[in-house]
């Protein structure tokens, strides 16, 4: 699919301003009404879910014309999909998927960021897009004596994630996770050194020949492997191999699990005990890859039937965000003996990005930190004394941004919570 | 035509350079190629921003959320309202709210349920502005049209002089339109950019938040109606006399909290989470109703309450052979309906979605002598193009409600097409103008602004449009300000006002 395939949803845009914020039943005030970061610190209605299909759609019509304001609309929105969620409560059009196409074609075009560019050069040169990733990625295992999942069968197939192999504030997550698998007694094995990027941040960034070079290279292992089920502990991770890979049918039968989702199960089923108390209230962030955008892929081929009303042949169903991951990663932190949950205004399929997404964490790192630190704020306001999220590139967004500001919250992933539990 | 670098850099001396912009990415999002987008972030910067206008007679226009995409021709600079987003106050004991222009309904309306209060929520949807402007929704049974909500006003003129109306010319005060201190409420469509509104509130006696289970788009409440006292029901009967009677009574026994006059097909986009679901349902509905009807929520302050009303609901209904559609007494139905029409959420499911676009004949006032009958033979034509495919197919039916407990009435019928089907379109345009031109003819109503030309209709209205252009010319003589005002019906969807006119201002000179 390219920007001209979308074109009809791009027609579809009335203006009503309904992606600017959460879904209208949802909003209990003036507080927490926003679901865009992007046009929540710009302003003006180009960087909104709308402006950029208005944007689109003259540019489909007139022919692209690069400015530097317009590259500044790309590269600063997260692609964190609120908008298409708050748009799709009561249309049936495509929001998200145009202003990925259009990113795509900016890319394509030799329109990039710098900032991304780099990100995609450690990509290309190391497999990661950790930028200045050093040592081997699979130095956080040394002396685990975790099983190689390359080399002999396991039944489960942990994949690590570029942050948790490489940076080494959050290489504790891939331990944690080691170590609750473990003590669950699943039979699991990680890539080591044959483990890559799972492409996810690539596409995000626009870099989709990159991100199908990734999937391509990460597949062929994991079939070579007998890989059957698939766990990450990181949610771009999840997206990409559950998502993405499927929409590209590169997926195949590959069953793909987030980490709070196997937790969920193996404490559903008895293997894994949480016996420690953890005396701590906490809100529960859910990011926008296993939220909203973990949803399953929805193949469909289809034709506008022609004339007056916007249907298709056969009919499409939409991805709303109804069916991302959102009970897993609550149903673990119940049953985390002591602690409790306070909830934000914004979760689940509105719920408001960390800021990191979509390369704004290296393109405007100060944009990530301004929305990074309105969901600190909405999270000290229930009264918690933690945030937890389920993916490293949210806690590190979050950590980054509670140092620099002051903020008394602590951070934590729920690998780390369970951890503590055990 | 872009504003000179000089003169631009007056308007950037007043806003900030991050505020304003004539890039062709940010005009493109505005659908104007020729524009500057400034966004003030208070009075005094719109202020400001109309006198430059004036120096330099440049034509501005206002917006705030936007609902449509209307984009005048001519140069102008663009306020857009966004930055101006503040509840200044929620006066509890004097009922009243005072909001900027980008606060939206549904915010306000947020902020009112956890104090027991509810607005006017405009029938385009609670993400248009709070603002007490032009605007008929699904509460004016209650709480009346936009603008009889309207309190003290903050009010820049065309001129850029800042005004303050009503209470707020004589003090701080808010809690009246109407003085002491000037009373311009009458011109307010006129031009100009209202940047602070006092807006009536009322009672409320539902839930401070509806309890919402699920995920979007399919949210059910996890209590049912009856649970919280309250009750939503669809009755088709079998004459339009038969439903105006039933409207009147249960306006004189003010036993309802909304009655809005939904088509059936009303009900199943609101109820329905896409266009393929809407028109299966929709078919359904078609064969169970008798007639025309419409939707009532009754809402109780106590149980005793509650079945009183109910009652007094039912005798209504059975004196005049009103039917309850089955499929809206299910619980899950039921509730779906309570929270969308009282947020007003699903405004967009009954307009934009099946095609793109709707247009719309409407009238505010004599609903049951006039209105319904003109807009009866308005749906006649309808029908005919939708027998011959061109627009979408639904019931075909006008609609409407009783305002203030039926004192006053609103009256509509629109179109659903797409906008992109050049047969659909210019189906619809000629549709609007004969519907347009019966109203005059007949003498049923005046038609919505822009369906036919001003000086056509001003004729037939004691020539309203030379005195109205008389105050325009005093309160902008430059005539810079927006070409409204030349109707005094019509919707003003958006909230801030918004021109379907297509024409360079009379006045406005040519910028350079």
């Amino acid at each position: 699919m390219a920007i001209e395939d979308y074109r009809g949803d791009v027609e579809m845009c009335c203006r009503c301003s309904a992606c600017k914020h959460i879904p209208l039943q949802k909003i209990k005030g003036i507080e927490h009404s926003d679901a865009c970061p992007s046009i929540a610190k710009y302003n003006f209605h180009a960087y909104s879910g709308s402006g950029r299909l208005l944007i689109a759609k003259e540019m489909l019509t007139n022919g692209f014309k690069y400015t530097d304001k317009l590259l500044d609309i790309v590269y600063n929105c997260q692609m964190c999909g609120a908008c298409d969620i708050s748009c799709k409560y009561a249309m049936d059009m495509e929001v998200l998927l145009p202003i990925n196409e259009f990113r795509i074609r900016c890319v394509e075009e030799g329109h990039t960021h710098p900032a991304l560019d780099k990100v995609i050069g450690s990509l290309r040169k190391q497999g990661t897009t950790v930028p200045g990733a050093r040592g081997k990625r699979a130095a956080w295992a040394q002396g685990l004596g975790l099983k190689d999942a390359t080399k002999e069968k396991v039944a489960v197939y942990y994949h690590v994630g570029c942050l948790a192999s490489y940076d080494k504030n959050y290489q504790k997550l891939a331990k944690a996770t080691a170590k609750i698998l473990k003590k669950a007694g699943v039979d699991f094995g990680i890539g080591y050194e044959n483990e890559s990027c799972c492409g996810g941040r690539a596409f995000q960034m626009g870099y989709k020949e990159d991100f199908l070079n990734q999937a391509k290279k990460n597949m062929d292992m994991l079939k070579k492997a007998g890989v059957k089920t698939l766990v990450t502990s990181c949610a771009d991770g999840y997206q990409a191999f559950k998502v993405l890979y499927d929409k590209y049918n590169l997926k195949g039968d590959l069953e793909v699990l987030h980490i709070t989702e196997y937790l969920a199960r193996l404490i559903k089923e008895g293997k894994l005990k949480l016996n420690k108390k953890v005396n701590m209230t906490v809100t529960y962030h859910d990011p926008c890859h296993l939220g909203r955008l973990g949803e399953p892929w929805i193949h469909w081929e289809g034709k506008r039937i022609p004339g007056y009303k916007f249907v298709f042949d056969p009919p499409k169903e939409y991805r709303r965000g109804t069916n991302g991951v959102y009970e897993p990663p609550r149903e673990v932190l119940a049953r985390i003996p002591g602690l409790k949950l306070a909830e934000m205004d914004r979760i689940k399929e509105y719920a408001w990005c960390c800021g990191a997404g979509g390369g704004v964490n290296e393109s405007n790192p100060e944009f990530s930190m301004w929305t990074a630190m309105d969901r600190i704020e909405e999270a000290e306001s229930t009264g918690a004394e933690a945030i937890a999220s389920a993916c490293p590139w949210c806690e590190k967004n979050f950590n980054e941004t509670v140092k620099a500001s002051g903020s008394d919250l602590k951070v934590y992933d729920i690998v780390e919570l369970v951890e503590k539990a055990i | 035509m872009a504003i000179s670098k000089a003169v631009y850099k007056e308007f950037e001396d007043v806003v900030g350079a991050e505020n304003i912009s004539d890039d062709p990415a940010i005009k493109a999002a505005y659908r104007s190629p020729d524009i500057t987008v400034v966004l003030p972030g208070n009075t005094e910067e719109v202020a400001a921003v109309i006198k430059l206008c004036n120096k330099h007679k440049i034509p501005f226009k206002a917006q705030s959320t936007g609902w449509l995409l209307f984009a005048p021709t001519y140069d102008f600079i663009y306020l857009d309202l966004r930055r101006m987003n503040c509840i200044i106050e929620i006066n509890e004991k004097n009922m009243y709210a005072v909001v900027e222009p980008y606060v939206i309904s549904a915010e306000l309306q947020g902020e009112l349920f956890k104090r027991g209060m509810i607005c006017n929520v405009k029938g385009s949807g609670s993400t248009c502005t709070a603002l007490a402007m032009s605007g008929h929704g699904h509460m004016g049974l209650t709480t009346s049209t936009g603008d009889r909500n309207e309190l003290a006003t903050e009010w820049v003129t065309d001129e850029g002089e800042i005004i303050r109306i009503g209470t707020l010319g004589a003090s701080d005060e808010w809690f009246c339109g109407d003085g002491p201190g000037p009373s311009l409420r009458g011109i307010l469509r006129g031009g100009g950019v209202i940047t602070k509104q006092a807006t009536k509130v009322y009672h409320w006696s539902g839930p401070s938040m509806f309890p919402l289970e699920g995920a979007s788009p399919r949210y059910t409440l996890s209590q049912k109606p009856s649970e919280m006292n309250m009750m939503v029901r669809y009755f088709s009967f079998p004459t339009i006399e038969k439903l105006i009677e039933a409207e009147l009574k249960i306006g004189e026994s003010e036993i309802a909290f909304e009655l809005m006059g939904f088509c059936p097909s009303m009900v199943s986009s609101n109820i329905t989470t896409s266009n393929e679901e809407d028109f299966a349902t929709l078919d359904k509905f078609t064969k169970e109703v008798q007639g025309p009807g419409f939707m009532v929520i009754i809402t109780g302050n106590f149980d005793e309450d509650f079945e009183y009303k109910k009652k007094v609901l039912a005798q209504i209904i059975k004196e005049t052979g009103g039917k309850s559609l089955k499929a809206a007494e299910d619980p899950d139905v039921e509730a779906t309906l309570l929270f969308q029409c009282t947020r007003v959420c699903a405004s967009i499911r009954e307009t934009f979605r099946a095609g793109g676009m709707f247009s719309s004949m409407m009238v505010q006032g004599q609903r049951y002598d006039n209105h319904v009958k003109w807009l009866e033979e308005a749906a006649v034509w309808k029908r005919d193009l939708i027998k011959k495919g061109l627009v979408i197919a639904d019931d075909g039916q006008q609609f409407g409600w009783g305002e203030e407990q039926g004192h006053l009435g609103h009256t509509e019928i629109f179109c659903r097409y797409n906008p992109y089907d050049e047969k659909s379109s210019e189906a619809v345009q000629k549709w609007m103008a004969k519907v347009g031109k019966r109203a005059l003819d007949g003498c049923f109503a005046v038609p919505s602004m822009g369906v036919l030309p001003v000086d056509v209709v001003g004729k037939r209205v004691s020539n309203y449009h030379v005195w109205f252009g008389k105050l325009k010319q005093a309160f902008d003589p430059n005539g810079v300000g927006e070409n409204t005002g030349f109707s005094y019906v019509g919707a003003d969807s958006s909230g801030a006002h918004t021109s379907i006119y297509q024409k360079e201002p009379e006045k406005a000179s040519p910028k350079k």
